[in-house]
């Protein structure tokens, strides 16, 4: 029975599985769930994650879900996966569990909170909080300089590597959506002084050719359509 | 070379790494970075783990931080470490690797948002965030009761096994935090979740002496912190008074 992979392309950590998935010929059902129209909470979706999250997947009479522990659970299950995507040496592995341990609170949840304030509230005609939007750009800031100044100094890849693992994979996607969902005016601001990470981003980016830019067309196109809605509702409101 | 340890007993993940040691027979040092006194920004913890946290550990030459990241690495290194710690079987790791994903932004966050927001800021002068410590609490909430009908649902410990892993240190220690509330706050929460508090008892008696005695600190500055609030909210029923 083929792998199911219960993804919606708009979520970042769903991308990073796809894009693993591809890269290393794994077979696999692509099953959408549609976060934004919440299929996730549907009673049918419930029974396979009670998280009521993306990505889960279903191997046989396996379920499983949190996107790290998928990743990790592919690259030892499918003998094909070249061993740069999760090394089987001790050390280097340690270090691959310690980026993505250290992404739940820092980059992640600083990427979360300022898309959430500055993109998701503002669509839908919610005020945001100025104190909830200020702590997350302050974590996110501090995580963008962990990335650029730590977890890059040693490689074109985390950890100093010279080829990815499937913590650069996660990363990245949490990148790309900052990149595609805010402002120009605020992605330039955020993202730009980090010169490591956006050569970062462009690495990874080839390294997983052409599957990173197919699975990202998505997030591309309705980026540029939300990036546009919010600047006509701000044209509005002058 | 002995292992190095850098922990602070008040944090639940030092306190899970500690506790892992003792229960393997890891020989190890443990070296104190005081988090209320700030000694992890001094150049020197800043030269063993940049992001100024504990744990860290340092063994030889490798520096490792990120607790579930150390338990993982300890299991591996250390050839006397039981199985069921960190079990060889892809599928139940897989489960374990999962529950420890859950934990940061669920348990975790939940309890440090609420104890923080309650207790901690308050304590050291910083002004007291209502808001914060309800939604605190909203998540702790919502984590306990997915611990008790999910991750609790199959077994006496987390994912379904019958003995515990690394991922029950991890987590239990967090609960441990609790204590620092009011004991009429910490019942209110957690005593509606009867497995998660058989949970705690069962992982607690599994590494007997150490959880206790790692406790330790913990318990005293309860009773410190319970008796200052104790102090401040009679100061403040006279001033109301008057």
């Amino acid at each position: 029975m083929t792998l199911k992979v219960y993804c919606d392309r708009m979520s970042q950590p769903s991308r990073a599985i796809l894009i693993f998935c591809k890269m290393n010929g794994i077979e696999f059902e692509e099953i959408t769930i549609n976060i934004l129209k919440g299929e996730q909470h549907t009673p049918e979706y419930k029974v396979i994650n009670p998280m009521c999250q993306v990505p889960t997947i279903v191997d046989g009479d396996f379920t499983l879900f949190e996107s790290h522990a998928i990743l990790i659970y592919l690259s030892c299950k499918y003998p094909g996966v070249a061993s740069h995507w999760y090394p089987s040496d001790l050390i280097e592995r340690a270090k691959v569990h310690s980026v993505l341990d250290w992404h739940h609170a820092n980059l992640r949840r600083g990427s979360v909170g300022v898309i959430i304030n500055n993109v998701m509230l503002p669509l839908n005609g919610v005020p945001s909080n100025p104190q909830a939007a200020e702590e997350a750009e302050k974590t996110l800031e501090k995580a963008l300089t962990v990335l650029e100044t730590f977890w890059l100094k040693d490689g074109p890849f985390l950890v100093g590597r010279s080829q990815p693992s499937i913590a650069d994979l996660n990363l990245v996607s949490e990148v790309m959506e900052l990149d595609q969902l805010l402002s120009k005016e605020l992605r330039d601001r955020i993202l730009s002084p980090y010169k490591k990470v956006l050569q970062w981003v462009e690495d990874t980016k080839s390294a997983t050719a052409p599957h990173f830019e197919e699975i990202h067309g998505v997030l591309f196109k309705t980026g540029k359509e939300l990036r546009e809605q919010l600047a006509s509702q701000s044209g509005k409101n002058e | 070379m002995a292992l190095k340890v850098y922990v602070d007993r008040m944090s639940q993940p030092s306190r899970a790494v500690l506790i892992f040691c003792k229960i393997n027979g890891i020989d190890f040092e443990e070296i104190r970075v005081d988090i209320l006194t700030n000694k992890q920004f001094s150049p020197e913890y800043k030269a063993i783990n940049p992001m100024r946290q504990v744990p860290a550990i340092v063994d030889g030459r490798f520096k490792l931080f990120e607790s579930h990241a150390i338990l993982i690495y300890l299991c591996c290194a250390f050839p006397g470490v039981a199985s069921h710690w960190y079990p060889g079987d892809l599928f139940k790791r897989s489960k374990i690797h999962s529950v420890l994903d859950w934990h940061h932004s669920n348990l975790r966050r939940g309890t440090v948002g609420l104890v923080f927001n309650t207790i901690i800021g308050p304590l050291n002068g910083l002004p007291s965030n209502a808001q914060a410590a309800k939604e605190g609490e909203k998540l702790l909430v919502r984590s306990l009761a997915k611990l008790e009908d999910f991750w609790l649902k199959d077994g006496r410990f987390l994912t379904g096994s019958l003995q515990p892993s690394i991922a029950d240190i991890s987590l239990v220690c967090e609960i441990m935090q609790l204590e620092l509330l009011s004991e009429k706050d910490r019942d209110r929460i957690l005593s509606p979740y009867k497995k998660v508090v058989q949970w705690i008892e069962d992982t607690k008696k599994a590494t007997a002496p150490h959880f206790d005695e790692v406790h330790g600190i913990l318990f005293k500055a309860q009773k410190k912190f319970r008796e200052r609030v104790a102090t401040e909210s009679v100061k403040n029923e006279v001033k109301s008074k008057m």
